[in-house]
């Protein structure tokens, strides 16, 4: 499976400028990509800002998940498009790195992270410092080959507790390590489950309690507008069922505000808040 | 290195602000976020916490607190050396850190203390005093 590494969960194509601590790419969701949900947007200008990170520290540190206090969502990328990706660092020492970017599809922004954190932990711990950096020469050069996503599987989730349009608990079961490609890519000496893919996750069950608590919704698609306050304390490894929890905050027209919280054994190891909006009606 | 005391009235002026932080940092209860309360064991923050909890202070104060900067602060004059011994505090490390910590209770100070528990003592007292210093500095350069 390690050929899966630099492919199956990497979401920066090109690097085209890096200096100066602000860093701009670019990637392609491949029209082949099964599924791409809306939050690899996320983890995509996350790439890029841990790209301009890992460089400045010799690829000695890389970031990993951390704490997101505000995602706004504007549109969402579909199979075939693509995302012109730009991040500016705050700040980037051996702790951690602190940033903000965005995404735009055709010029138009569709993603904007605001106040992002990342700790930073030993690169070894997770990959080859040698293979980064030289991933990193080839994206700021020629550009990687594209087309190398082939999609995740959709959340596997089952409801334990459900309170129509108020709570939902669910337990997700995360992949074990040889049922997806994307653990031999983040990361290749030690899978970690992806936040972005918890957060897709919390977002599928968000909708849900959302769809019970807006009841004049006509059942069209449900997506997050706006991802605040995230944070993950601890990582979650392949084959972990973790329990999810959405609780429904508010109503405000057709926006619904929600609070999520995963729990692995009774820990709690990620928060955050979501809104939830018809599709139609996304900020642009 | 020597420095001004901190004033309770300096305290007391930035706590409200600096407890609202902590209770967004920590999604706990403004209430919660007692002046002496040990944010770890009373309030389960964890290290990622703490991270949250600079950056957070940094963008709502207006100020530049380094990282590693809260335990260096507190090390002052002492080498590290003469701080700690094979990562157990020296016992002029805890005279420092008593008076370094003041709003701890000095029987929370005590021997073996591993230097990497530090910030096992912080109270969100200690993150206004590091607010003020930060201020201090801020204006000392200006």
């Amino acid at each position: 499976m390690t050929s899966e590494r630099f492919r199956a969960f990497s979401f920066v194509d090109r690097i085209t400028r890096c200096s100066d601590r602000h860093i701009e790419g670019q990637y392609t969701v491949p029209a082949s990509a099964s599924r791409f949900p809306a939050s690899l947007m996320a983890e995509a200008v996350g790439q890029l800002a841990a790209w301009a990170a890992m460089a400045e520290l010799d690829f000695a540190w890389r970031p990993v998940a951390g704490i997101a206090a505000e995602t706004r969502y504007h549109r969402i990328a579909e199979p075939g498009q693509t995302l012109t990706l730009e991040a500016d660092l705050a700040r980037c020492d051996a702790d951690a790195v602190a940033y903000s970017g965005r995404a735009l599809i055709d010029g138009v922004c569709a993603l904007e992270l605001v106040d992002c954190v990342g700790p930073m932990l030993p690169m070894g711990e997770f990959d080859a410092p040698d293979a980064m950096r030289a991933d990193f020469a080839m994206l700021c050069a020629a550009g990687a080959e594209a087309g190398r996503f082939t999609g995740v599987p959709a959340p596997r989730l089952v409801p334990i507790e459900r309170d129509a349009g108020r709570r939902l608990r669910a337990r997700l079961q995360v992949p074990g390590r040889d049922e997806v490609a994307y653990f031999a890519d983040h990361f290749p000496r030690r899978p970690v489950f992806p936040g972005t893919l918890l957060l897709d996750a919390m977002a599928a069950l968000s909708a849900e309690v959302a769809r019970e608590a807006m009841p004049g919704q006509d059942g069209s698609a449900l997506m997050p507008s706006r991802v605040s306050n995230v944070k993950i304390r601890s990582f979650t490894t392949p084959g972990t069922a973790l329990e999810l929890e959405i609780e429904l905050l508010a109503v405000e027209g057709e926006r619904a505000q929600l609070k999520l919280a995963a729990r692995n054994d009774g820990k709690t190891i990620a928060t955050g808040r979501i809104e939830m909006v018809p599709a139609a009606k996304l900020p642009r | 290195m020597s420095e001004q005391a901190i004033s309770q009235q300096e305290i007391d002026a930035v706590f409200p602000k600096v407890a609202q932080i902590i209770a967004d940092a920590l999604g706990c209860e403004i209430d919660d976020v007692k002046p002496k309360v040990p944010l770890i064991e009373g309030l389960d923050a964890e290290s990622i916490d703490f991270l949250d909890l600079v950056f957070r202070l940094e963008r709502g104060f207006g100020v530049k607190i380094p990282r590693g900067k809260i335990v260096e602060d507190a090390r002052g004059p002492l080498p590290e050396a003469e701080f700690e011994n094979k990562g157990i505090v020296t016992d002029a490390g805890l005279a420092r850190l008593r008076e370094f910590l003041n709003e701890v209770p000095a029987e929370r100070i005590k021997t073996p203390l591993k230097a990497a528990d530090i910030p096992r003592l912080f109270t969100p007292e200690t993150f206004c005093k590091v607010v003020i210093r930060a201020q201090r500095t801020a204006q000392a350069t200006a």
